[in-house]
């Protein structure tokens, strides 16, 4: 069975609505923070197929730029999780209702 | 392009400002004039771009020498950023709103926390970030600018480290965000898919409306949503009160306002230029959006006891409005529309902002009786608040004015307009509810700080540019 | 073993026998070896088996405890500055290419990271004792 980027297609929205579902539903801050990368590395995936695809580097390229900026979120977004979990010494994204009138 | 350089440069001066000076207060000072060079050097790239009239007028009173090359747009980094007239006309508006953002509540940083020099570093990013969306021509560079306009705000909104409600903001923000970030990366891919390209104009020949792939249709629908969630478009809105409550009031000022306004232009330009041409597969899905923008920040801020959330709801129906310049696809002034808009929602929200962070309480009733405390701030509250609800002879008025006629001239929109004029009577309600609060009830509200003469005199310049902007709006258009 | 491959020009799925033969036998002698010490050895049940073996010492108290938050400042700032070498990849690929010019911006680059790095170092997020 030849693997066409179809092939590609759905499995990048397979993980990517993986990742959708785990962002909704699960409570845990880190592990919605991982159903994140799961999305944007479903995005890598696809973007990597097209370019194999299309035989254009650009995409590869664009690759590069979405890993370190995912970087970079990681590094707000863990330092913002342990701010809180020092506050509250919990990740359940649960109490995080205090804003709520 | 110098404009972004040197906004980069001065967050890392600022960076190390904060490593070398200790003392709070020349640190403030250091970034106001950094702020202002910005708006120098913003002013000065304009000139160049624009017609001689602006630009004998600025080098006169610069004293510099003309080195125009006249060469616009221009095309940067292999096609990937185009600098054009209306993209420094709008990085400008936005540059001098953030030097009055920066004038009148820039003092607040040091009440917030510690590191102030940081706070100012990060505001250069973020704009930094909004220069490279004015400007971007290609999605790498959409995505790039988006995520250096994010990533400084999720810092900023968890400034306040002793405050929980900060923290939790920060970390619903961040959540959100990149949730968002994810959402618009999967659009540029399908997109990708289906054109080939990541360049916003060179795409544009793929996206026939008579054979539309799959991918690109919901690429589009992916782009929408995530822009949605950054601009708090409704249903994509629900973190926006949180996140705007919880952040410290000098921030939300900042994110409220100029932010908001920059992905706008980014939203305007990518569904105008890529994909005007197939307009009818999303015009639909963006007016329902629209509507359902309107009505959600109109109704639900009628029921908040706290002005700041209640501006928080209001920047969401005001979104709303903006989103009508995003429809109106062949209409020609709908830039200008969003460019007014985008000036005259922001100089009115800092110079609510601005009285907000004096008082001490943020409930309605914490505003009882300020007319009599001190009449000038009421006053200025009510022409803000003018604008606001876009009462006539205010910058408010006009903005929503000349948005509301570019979607007439597309035509097929009279529903929503007339709607859309059905709540902004509602709005007037939750507005005025402040001037009534101040004017005719009793009270004695305390302010954290002392209104200074140069606050006074700085306000009084924000509600004349605001009054300017309701007389006189085509000196805030573009000369064509 | 088609999944692995996105181009099949000079690869054909023969090539790739080796490779099933080696997973082949990797999970056959898994398999082998567990099913072989489940049914041969000694079964005895105490309380002792289930205790964690420290090297013959009794364990104290949880091994969950907090850390210091300077290993999580230290692997952050690790992450970051470690992602960012990805660039020079296309770099150095097109080391020839680019010459002079691409050079040039290379460097640019490497001073704005210097910069983060010296501003980091500044701060003290690297001293280990305070």
């Amino acid at each position: 069975m030849p693997v066409s980027s179809t092939h590609y297609l759905f499995l990048s929205l397979l993980l990517f609505s993986i990742g959708i579902m785990g962002t909704l539903m699960r409570r845990n801050a880190i592990i919605i923070f991982m159903c994140i990368e799961l999305m944007l590395n479903a995005v890598n995936l696809l973007l990597v197929a097209f370019s194999k695809m299309y035989a254009d580097a650009d995409a590869q390229i664009f690759v590069f730029f979405i890993m370190v900026v995912a970087a970079a979120e990681v590094a707000v977004g863990l330092a913002v999780i342990v701010m809180m979990y020092r506050k509250v010494h919990s990740v359940d994204i649960n109490i995080l209702n205090r804003l709520k009138h | 392009m110098t404009a972004i350089i040197a906004t980069t440069v001065f967050g890392i001066i600022m960076m190390f400002t904060g490593l070398f000076v200790d003392n709070k207060k020349t640190v403030s000072s250091i970034a106001a004039v950094l702020f202002v060079a910005l708006l120098g050097i913003n002013i000065m790239e304009l000139s160049d771009a624009t017609g001689p009239a602006l630009r004998s007028m600025t080098l006169s009173l610069l004293g510099t020498a003309d080195n125009t090359n006249g060469a616009f747009p221009q095309l940067l980094f292999n096609n990937m950023l185009r600098i054009d007239k209306m993209s420094m006309w709008f990085g400008t508006a936005m540059t001098a709103c953030t030097a009055l953002y920066i004038l009148l509540i820039g003092k607040e940083f040091r009440k917030v926390g510690t590191h102030v020099a940081e706070y100012f570093a990060l505001i250069f990013f973020i704009l930094c970030g909004l220069y490279i969306l004015t400007a971007y021509n290609s999605m790498l560079m959409l995505f790039i600018g988006i995520e250096i306009m994010s990533i400084p705000q999720y810092v900023l909104a968890g400034s306040d480290k002793r405050n929980l409600k900060s923290s939790e903001a920060s970390l619903k923000y961040f959540l959100m965000g990149a949730f968002s970030t994810g959402i618009l990366l999967m659009g540029i891919t399908l997109l990708y898919g289906a054109t080939r390209t990541f360049n916003v104009t060179e795409m544009v020949p793929m996206l026939h409306s008579e054979s539309l792939n799959p991918l690109a249709i919901s690429g589009i629908v992916f782009i929408m949503v995530a822009l949605g969630f950054k601009v708090s478009a409704a249903p994509m809105h629900t973190w926006t009160p949180d996140v705007y409550d919880g952040t410290p009031t000098a921030f939300t000022a900042f994110m409220a306002t100029i932010v908001k306004a920059g992905v706008f232009f980014a939203f305007l330009r990518l569904f105008h230029v890529s994909f005007g041409n197939i307009s009818e597969h999303w015009l639909m899905i963006l007016a329902i959006v629209t509507a359902l923008t309107l009505l959600i920040g109109n109704v639900t801020a009628v029921y908040q006891q706290s002005v700041k959330r209640m501006l928080a709801y209001s920047s969401i129906a005001q979104a709303g409005f903006m989103l009508f310049s995003v429809l109106a696809v062949s209409s020609n002034i709908a830039w200008n529309g969003i460019i007014l808009y985008g000036v005259a929602y922001s100089v009115a929200t800092i110079g609510v902002f601005a009285v907000l962070v004096k008082m001490k309480d943020y409930t309605y009733d914490g505003f009882n009786g300020l007319a009599k405390k001190n009449p000038l701030l009421a006053f200025v509250t009510t022409i803000f608040l003018f604008s606001l609800a876009g009462i006539p002879l205010t910058g408010g008025f006009m903005a929503k004015y000349y948005v509301l006629l570019a979607v007439m001239h597309q035509g097929n929109m009279m529903w929503l307009v007339i709607f859309a004029l059905l709540m902004a009577a509602i709005s007037v309600y939750y507005y005025f509810r402040v001037i009534i609060a101040m004017y005719f009830k009793q009270g004695d509200p305390e302010l954290t700080s002392e209104v200074t003469m140069g606050d006074q005199v700085l306000l009084i310049a924000t509600t004349i540019i605001v009054i300017l902007l309701g007389v006189m709006p085509h000196w805030f258009l573009m000369p064509a | 073993m088609h999944l692995l491959l996105l181009t099949a020009d000079q690869n054909t799925p023969f090539n790739y026998f080796p490779v099933a033969l080696q997973l082949v036998i990797a999970i056959g002698f898994v398999a082998v070896m567990m099913g072989a010490t489940h049914l041969l050895g000694p079964k005895r049940r105490t309380k002792d088996k289930l205790v964690n073996f420290e090297s013959g010492i009794p364990s104290v108290g949880n091994a969950r405890q907090p850390m210091g938050i300077k290993y999580f400042l230290v692997a952050i700032l690790f992450v970051l500055f470690d992602v960012e070498v990805i660039f020079f990849y296309p770099y150095a690929v097109n080391f020839r290419f680019l010459g002079a010019e691409g050079f040039k911006e290379v460097v640019l680059f490497v001073a704005f990271f210097f910069c983060g790095f010296l501003y980091i170092v500044k701060k003290g997020a690297l001293d280990w004792e305070d």
